[in-house]
């Protein structure tokens, strides 16, 4: 079933309303578990995924299986970033067994694990490791945006130093690898349907700049629309920083009123001349 | 999937929020006019029924039956969180100044500005700090960094040739050099072979001491030491984990970290440690049992030697259910503290420790009630503030 290009020229509207520049609602949350040094919940659309951060902390004599790069732990220099992700059985329509070695996850975790580990400043963190888990309970596109997403917001929250958020999101296109529409509009934020018809990519930048962390194309695109795409998911980027940053903001903002953490000098009270 | 389309809204002042910079001429600056209920309104759909998790609460998902409970409706506008200005705190990657006289802390980082000129910038989320001319970021958050003379409670976790390996809840784990501790049989004798081969009969994994920081590396990394009478193996008592200096709440750094408390209930003297790290341990007070012929003798050497022997036992002592009851109500107070965001410190410890007793006693179970979460720990948190 081919998605209703029709219906979309002439509404300009998608298969959930949105125009072809909007996101999804993104809601996220901040220290949802006390027990963890940082942790993180966050809806983009019906994808709802959860994470956890421990760490950095240097692991025992027993040295558990962990995965991914960023340098590794043990008597590197630089901390290693692990990342693991469970994806729940109810996430998706289809209940799909995965097991532990599927190389779809395995990739989701590199991923994810090098664009932190080179925004994080992991050379702070000699020996050690900062564990990431990362639990998906609900899909419906854009997975490891909001993976990448969750996870930078769970380390922020776990007061690791990094260069700046990396917030991430898909951009796709109207029409599909074969049709040769010239008219085809780039679409920001894909959900599944759009995922399964349309041709898209993941893209991560690197805070306010222009610098991207992560680009993962994963089907068949004319070239030529390709920079479109591409703009159009890095100007999404930006506005998932803002909206990280806004949740961040007011979650310190209200430990700061309930007296959890003093006030500090705020940067208009002081005088930097 | 079905797709639920909603009517949408009124047309109010609403332009379209995500809109990109070649679409529309009002580009980002909507994104800060109505920052504060975007997040229930994107494009007309109506998300008044959205539920969000209470962060306060623990969400685990174990908890099934209790997170359901957990779910609350966002209240529309805080307008309370507009009397602390956004600029209170600063975000990984906010630019601070550019002004080459400052020199940079930690939680901030140089990045290129603009063509040869370097800024400070924050690579945490916290609140900006000023000494002469150091900026640095204090974290909202963060694990435990030790310093030198910092009271740690730790765990081995890992024997070696000549030394343990702690766990303080620091990024790395401390070292407890064999030279660093109180050997039986006095505090002037030499180490020797026989104390390396039998290591583990000092410390062994799992064990939990009471240590000083003692010395740092240049990684962060920590030395301890428990060359004193007040430190060592702990027995007869409860661990505990909660936040630690640095952590937003939890203990903080004070004039006293160990100290007895007389309890109630005939209780007797009980023992509360509080590591800067943030590990607690709460134990029965026991005195040194000092034999009748070193009574008459004098001198700290002395007493040292014989209260050394029993220094590394694993055995508790005799603890009577009265005592066992009270170590239970104090880490009760304790974590009704830390779950309300007070500090942890002998104050209020002390105080809330009284508190929870006279909440005990007005309960139906009388003082054998030591439950102080929920209701009762906010009871308990709401009546520390007022004071």
């Amino acid at each position: 079933m081919p998605l209703d290009t029709s219906a979309y020229s002439l509404a300009l509207l998608r298969v959930d309303g949105r125009r072809w520049n909007e996101l999804r609602r993104i809601h996220a949350q901040i220290r949802t578990q006390a027990a963890a040094d940082g942790s993180s919940y966050l809806e983009m659309g019906h994808t709802k995924v959860m994470c956890v951060v421990n760490g950095p902390s240097e692991p025992g004599p027993r040295r558990g299986a962990t995965s991914g790069g960023g340098g590794g732990g043990g008597q590197s220099k630089n901390a290693e970033v692990a990342v693991n992700i469970v994806i729940a059985g109810f996430s998706s329509v289809d209940r799909k067994r995965r097991g532990r070695g599927d190389k779809h996850i395995l990739e989701l975790q590199s991923t994810i694990s090098q664009a932190l580990a080179a925004s994080l400043h992991t050379h702070l963190f000699p020996h050690s490791t900062i564990n990431i888990s990362l639990h998906v309970l609900s899909q419906d596109g854009s997975l490891l945006a909001a993976l990448i997403n969750a996870a930078t917001l769970a380390c922020v929250d776990a007061g690791i130093p990094m260069t700046d958020y990396v917030a991430a999101c898909t951009a796709g296109s109207t029409s599909t690898y074969a049709a040769n529409d010239e008219g085809a509009d780039p679409l920001l934020d894909m959900n599944h349907q759009e995922e399964q018809e349309l041709p898209g990519l993941t893209v991560a930048t690197l805070g306010d700049s222009d610098r991207v962390a992560v680009l993962v194309c994963e089907s068949r695109v004319q070239v030529s629309r390709l920079e479109g795409m591409l703009a159009v998911g890095v100007d999404g980027c930006k506005q998932v920083r803002e909206i990280l940053d806004r949740v961040v903001r007011e979650k310190g903002i209200k430990m700061i009123q309930e007296g959890t953490v003093e006030r500090g000098v705020g940067l208009n009270d002081m005088e930097l001349d | 999937m079905p797709i639920t389309i909603l009517p949408p809204k009124a047309f109010r002042d609403q332009p379209p929020r995500h809109s990109l910079n070649h679409d529309s001429d009002d580009v980002m600056s909507d994104a800060t006019s109505d920052s504060e209920d975007s997040d229930s309104q994107p494009g007309g759909v109506s998300l008044d029924g959205g539920a969000t998790i209470h962060p306060r609460k623990r969400h685990r998902s174990g908890a099934g039956a209790a997170a359901s409970s957990t779910f609350t409706k966002r209240p529309k506008t805080n307008a309370a969180i507009n009397s602390i200005p956004r600029s209170a705190i600063v975000t990984p990657g906010e630019r601070i100044t550019t002004d080459p006289q400052w020199m940079r802390g930690h939680g901030t980082y140089l990045s290129s500005a603009s063509l040869g000129e370097q800024a400070i910038t924050s690579s945490l989320a916290g609140i900006v700090t000023r000494t002469n001319k150091l900026l640095s970021v204090r974290p909202l958050r963060a694990r435990y960094t030790p310093e030198v003379g910092d009271l740690v409670v730790g765990r081995i976790v890992e024997v070696q040739a000549k030394r343990w390996r702690v766990d303080v809840g620091s990024t790395q784990l401390a070292a407890l050099p064999l030279s660093a501790i109180n050997l039986p049989g006095g505090i002037l004798r030499k180490r020797t072979e026989t104390d390396e081969l039998q290591i583990r009969t000092f410390f062994a994994e799992g064990d939990l001491v009471v240590a000083e920081v003692q010395q740092l590396f240049q990684d962060g990394g920590a030395v301890l030491h428990t060359r004193s009478l007040k430190y060592g193996k702990l027995r007869n008592g409860v661990f505990m984990a909660v936040s630690g200096t640095g952590g937003g709440g939890g203990v903080v750094r004070s004039r006293r970290q160990v100290w007895t408390l007389e309890s109630a209930n005939n209780g007797g003297p009980i023992d509360v440690i509080l590591g800067v790290n943030g590990y607690v341990w709460i134990s029965k007070h026991v005195e040194p049992v000092v034999p009748e012929e070193a009574k008459g003798q004098t001198g700290i050497t002395n007493l040292e030697e014989v209260v050394s022997a029993t220094m590394y036992s694993s055995q508790n002592d005799r603890i009577e259910p009265e005592t066992m009851r009270e170590i239970a109500r104090i880490r009760g107070v304790v974590t009704a503290l830390v779950e309300n965001g007070l500090r942890v410190d002998e104050d209020m410890v002390t105080k809330g420790y009284n508190e929870a007793v006279e909440l005990a006693l007005v309960s139906a179970d009388g003082p054998e009630d030591v439950y102080l979460g929920g209701e009762r720990g906010e009871q308990l948190a709401a009546a520390l503030t007022a004071v």
